[in-house]
Order: structure tokens, then sequence, then C-alpha cells
């Protein structure tokens, strides 16, 4: 656990994207934490693997800064640190193995807003959908399998249902400008434990101060 | 954190080294009682979790447990075999190399299947990528006392990953694009080679590693 010494820095662009995750994990935890939008393309060379988020963490203590990068990883190291994932390796493996089903969603969904000729973006949409209707299948029995409090896992927000959050969030809101249509789409495919999933993360009082970019998912989500 | 020695493990997956190698090195490593099954495909897929290949079956004392998620079953045998450190900043470091890894695989796939007016801008960004990888791997192993792993002195996650990393674009998607090991080979330095044929010589590793072609002799030319 963190101790008042601890600050964090997440540097990224002004944008919910790959950003947003750690956002809410880091306002979650109740750490001191500022955020940097580092100029770009300029400030590219002197990250650690070229490219944002990065994570700094600063100690009063003297000892060097602590920097990681990679989002997922910066992911998995807050969420283990401030306890938003299981210590039991079980547990926490579950959760990771929702994160990467997401995230291949994320990449599938990306990659169709990127593709110009028709006949490809036409097939790589209806992959994006299958592997979405698929998270939907498991998201929707774990939560009714933990009793439909629109928690994933046990009984308190956790790293999976931040996760999930994100990801929809980016999925209605982000993309809107890449296609105009995508919440025409996606809205009717989610089940009503899926909106409760995204009503109970956006009201939980760890996060319920987050101001997101993208304004309230669970005003999209419900009309 | 050591499973029992009743625990056995089910590797299923395609018969191909594709995105399930770091599993079996890491499952050879950890002398655990393992086996791979090869599913009928695409008949199995709907009684996959998610449908899809790599998943890990756990069984112990008559319960299974299942897996998804290459990477996942990856970070989830690491930790329970030690190959993980238990340090939250030193497992992250390691797995950031292995998530930056991961990251060449949707540019190797663009730069393959890019139309001509997109091939020359894919490849020069896979390739950027590449070299940057190159360079992170031997900053990683100049920072450490022992060339023969990049962190600390014993066989990690980190150097398994590595490993089956070179090994996929080495060896493995030469089936997808046949000069692949071409474009790469000219890229590493002498001690990632040496890095590299040092993991393939651990001990841990024989039991899988002696059924497959060594990468000594596609690296040779190179080596010290």
């Amino acid at each position: 656990m963190s101790s008042s010494n601890v600050s964090y820095t997440l540097r990224y662009f002004d944008a919910i994207g790959f950003g947003e995750s750690s956002r809410m994990l880091l306002t979650a935890a109740g750490v001191e934490w500022t955020e940097e939008h580092p100029e770009w393309p300029q400030e590219k060379p002197n990250q650690p693997h070229g490219r944002l988020p990065v994570l700094v963490e600063k100690s009063t203590d003297g000892s060097p800064d602590f920097v990681i990068c990679e989002s997922t990883n910066i992911e998995r190291y807050l969420a283990r640190t401030f306890g938003f994932l299981p210590t039991d390796l079980k547990q926490a493996a579950l959760q990771e193995q929702i994160r990467d089903l997401m995230s291949d969603v994320g990449n599938l969904v990306t990659g169709y807003v990127q593709i110009k000729n028709g006949e490809d973006k036409a097939e790589c949409f209806a992959k994006f959908e299958g592997l979405l209707e698929t998270l939907i299948n498991v998201q929707t029995k774990l939560l009714k399998d933990n009793g439909n409090t629109g928690r994933l896992f046990g009984d308190k927000l956790s790293y999976a249902d931040i996760i999930a959050y994100v990801l929809y969030m980016n999925m209605l809101v982000s993309l809107v400008k890449f296609k105009a249509d995508i919440v025409d789409i996606i809205k009717p495919k989610l089940t009503p434990e899926i909106v409760k999933l995204i009503s109970t993360v956006e009201s939980d009082p760890l996060v319920v101060k987050h101001k997101s970019r993208g304004g309230s998912l669970v005003a999209v989500v419900s009309t | 954190m050591l499973s029992g020695s009743d625990t056995v493990y089910v590797l299923r997956y395609f018969d191909l080294i594709g995105r399930a190698e770091g599993c079996r090195l890491l499952l050879t490593a950890a002398n655990a009682s393992w086996t791979e099954e090869h599913p009928e495909w695409p008949a199995e897929k709907a009684n996959q979790p998610f449908e899809r290949l790599p998943v890990l079956v756990e069984r112990s004392n008559g319960d299974e447990w299942i897996l998804c998620e290459s990477l996942t079953i990856e970070r989830y045998l690491a930790r329970v075999f030690g190959f993980m450190p238990t340090d939250l900043k030193q497992a992250a470091l390691q797995e950031q190399m292995v998530d930056q890894q991961a990251d060449l695989v949707p540019a190797f796939m663009a730069q393959l299947i890019a139309t001509d007016d997109m091939k020359s801008k894919q490849f020069d960004e896979f390739n950027t990528l590449f070299d940057r990888m190159v360079k992170e791997h031997g900053r990683i192993l100049s920072r450490n006392s022992s060339k023969q792993h990049l962190f600390g002195d014993q066989l990690s996650y980190a150097d398994i990953s590595l490993y089956a990393f070179y090994k996929v674009y080495i060896v493995y998607l030469k089936i997808y694009q046949s000069d692949i090991d071409e474009i790469v080979k000219p890229k590493l330095t002498p001690e990632i080679i040496n890095l590299i044929l040092s993991i393939e010589k651990e001990p841990l590793l024989a039991p899988h590693l002696s059924k497959c072609d060594s990468m000594a002799a596609v690296l040779s030319s190179k080596a010290f």
C-alpha cells in the first residue's frame, strides 16, 4: 500500500484512449497524482519506449523515480499495488484474462476504423462484432454468477470492472467521430447486466469524483 | 508458490510455435507435469471459454481450473513457478518488456497484409518498432551483471519470453513471410545472439528444446 510520501505522474495525451484506465485506478487508490500532456512528437525520444502512457512514481525518501510504460503493464502494477487485483494468483489471472480479451476487442475496432478499403472494412467490422459478442456473453455470465450486483468479481470495485467501463467508454464515446452510428450498433447488444456494471462503476464512491473527458457513460447507455 | 506435485496441466493450442511457445517453455522450466492437446479446429472452437486458443487446463485433486489468453497464462505460470519476482516493481519491469514485444505482432501483420500504397509505410513502422525492441533488450542486458540473463543470475520469465520472441520472428513467421528471418537477423547484436544461445542451453529448458531445431545453427554465422 502507498505511503503519503509517494506520488504519481501519468504522462499521456489529453484523451481517453489508453490513459483512462490508469486515471481511474489512481483516483480509486486515493493517492496523490497529476497528469502531464507531453508535447508530441517532440517528447517521443524522452519516453522509455518512445510511446505513451508512462507512469512516474516519485518518493520523498530520496530513491530514484520508478518509471514504467506499456498501458496494461501500468494498469496491472497500479491494480496490484492498491489491491484492485487480488493477491490470489488464480483470482488475479481470471481478471487479467478478461482484460486481455477486452484488449483484443479494442484492437479489432481500432483496426477497423483505420482500414480504408471497403471490402476489408466490412470483414474487419464483422470480426469485431463477433468478438464483442463473445466478450458480452463472457461478462454477462460473470455478472450473473456474481449475483448481478454490477460487479464482475467479488463485492467491491475491481480491476476488471474499471477496464470494462473504459472499454465501453472508448467504444461508445471515443469512436463516435470515426463512425457516427457506432452507438446504434453497440448499444442494442448490451445486456441489462452490462448496463448495471457501467452504472455501478460510474457511481462507485472510489471513482465518482473522476471527471471523464467522455462525460457520463451512463447517460449514453441509459436512454 | 509451487503448485502441488499432483497438479497436471494441459496446454491446448495448435501444433505450431505461434502464441504458445512461452507457455511451453514455462511449463518445461517449471518441471511441471504437462501435456499438449491440439483441438480439432474450428470444430472445438465453441468448447473453449473465449472460443480461442491457447487455453490452459489445470487439474488438481479432482478439480479443474481453466485459463485463457496467452500472456495471462504466461504471467500466471511465471508467478506460480517462481520465474517472476514477487516484488511488484521488479515484476513490472519484466512485464513491460514482454508487452513491448507483443506490440510487434500487430505491426508485423499490418505490413504483411498492407496494400501496395501502404506497404512501405507499414514496413518502416515494423522495422522501427523491431529496432527499438532489440535496443531495449540490449539496454536491459547492459544493466545486468550476468550477460546470460536479462535480470539477476537465474532463468527468469523475461529470459524465456525473449527466447520465444526471437524464435517467433526468426523461425515461426517464415510460414507467413519467407524472408522475415533475413530482415530480422541483421538487427541482432552479438550480445543478444549470445543471450539467445545461452538461454537455449539452460538445462531447465532441455526437455522441450531438445525436440526443436536449435537457433544456434540459424544464428551462428553472426555469433562471437
